[in-house]
């Protein structure tokens, strides 16, 4: 894929891992003490593996979103970029190449063509002299 | 293809009656309609044919990185004195602190995320905008490739024949000098 559809790419990635982050801490966040009048939060017995989720994927996601962040960085410190003038230039410059090489094989073609008919010609005779030397019946 | 109770398509424009002699008389049928230019209606839409990528503010989302010094000079070249690679690293740190920004405020007042998300829809806007206005740059460097690799084939092709002619040459003399040696 090209750079420029890499980097469109990247930048949807990187959308989808910030809204798959804050959707994820949210629906699984516990629940939070508002004001030391409210009686603590009740806390279900939660399986052991559950709280480990809920510590080590917030890590996880912030260090996706960091790298794709680093990887965004690094596609755009490699886009070949120039300036359009200098482009420009050098598409007149290719195009007056194109043209002078392209007459030059024109010109190439033709002889070769016409010494394609010499040869042809020359070919028929030879033959024409080969068949007469047979004196027909 | 349409039931009873849907509508038909309309019947073709009756135009097709125009070119009953065109085998005979290429020039008793009408030309065809010249191209459009400008905008024109299509399904109650309207386009143009003018393709240009319209510019952030046309569509209404306020522009977050420098145009270039505007002394009268047309869109895509102020565009051109803007430093892509600059800018796009910019705005992403800029997307990064947004989205810390964002989870501070979940946390400590969670009732504001409106503005930060906006904003972060923004810089992502932005983004795509700047990316978008690369690929004409793109096109103009395919074109490049393309001349480039033409050109080569030109000479490659050249060198071919050269090389044929030269072949063809030498097998037409050492012929002639077989059949000069067979005759003497």
């Amino acid at each position: 894929m090209d750079i420029i559809s890499q980097l469109q790419e990247q930048v949807n990635t990187m959308a989808l891992l910030a809204l798959n982050t804050f959707g994820t801490l949210q629906r699984d966040a516990p629940p939070v003490r508002l004001s030391p009048n409210y009686p603590e939060p009740a806390t279900n017995p939660s399986s052991a593996e559950e709280t480990l989720d809920i510590v080590e994927q917030p890590k996880m996601m912030s260090t996706a979103l960091v790298q794709a962040a680093k990887k965004f960085d690094t596609l755009v410190a490699a886009l070949p970029l120039s300036g359009e003038e200098a482009q420009l230039k050098r598409i007149a410059e290719l195009q007056a190449e194109n043209e002078v090489v392209g007459l030059e094989l024109q010109k190439q073609l033709e002889a070769a063509e016409q010494e394609l008919k010499q040869a042809q010609e020359l070919f028929n005779l030879a033959a024409d002299n080969c068949l007469n030397l047979k004196k027909p019946d | 293809m349409a039931t009873g109770t849907s509508s038909s398509y309309p019947p073709p424009p009756p135009y097709y009656r125009l070119y009953k002699d065109y085998l005979e008389d290429p020039e008793s049928a009408p030309e065809p309609p010249p191209p459009v230019q400008g905008t024109y209606p299509l399904f109650g839409a309207t386009y143009t044919t003018d393709v240009v990528l319209p510019t952030l503010e046309d569509q209404g989302v306020r522009q977050l990185y420098p145009k270039g010094p505007s002394i009268g000079i047309t869109y895509a070249s102020s565009l051109f004195l803007v430093d892509f690679k600059r800018e796009l690293t910019s705005l992403n740190r800029e997307l990064q602190l947004h989205i810390l920004e964002l989870a501070d405020v979940l946390v400590e007042r969670p009732s504001q995320y409106a503005r930060r998300v906006e904003d972060i829809s923004l810089i992502f806007k932005n983004l795509h905008h700047l990316l978008n206005s690369l690929r004409p740059h793109q096109a103009r460097a395919t074109l490049i490739h393309i001349l480039e690799r033409q050109i080569q084939q030109r000479k490659q092709a050249i060198e071919d024949i050269k090389r044929r002619r030269e072949e063809a040459q030498r097998l037409l003399k050492e012929s002639l000098q077989n059949l000069d040696g067979h005759l003497a």
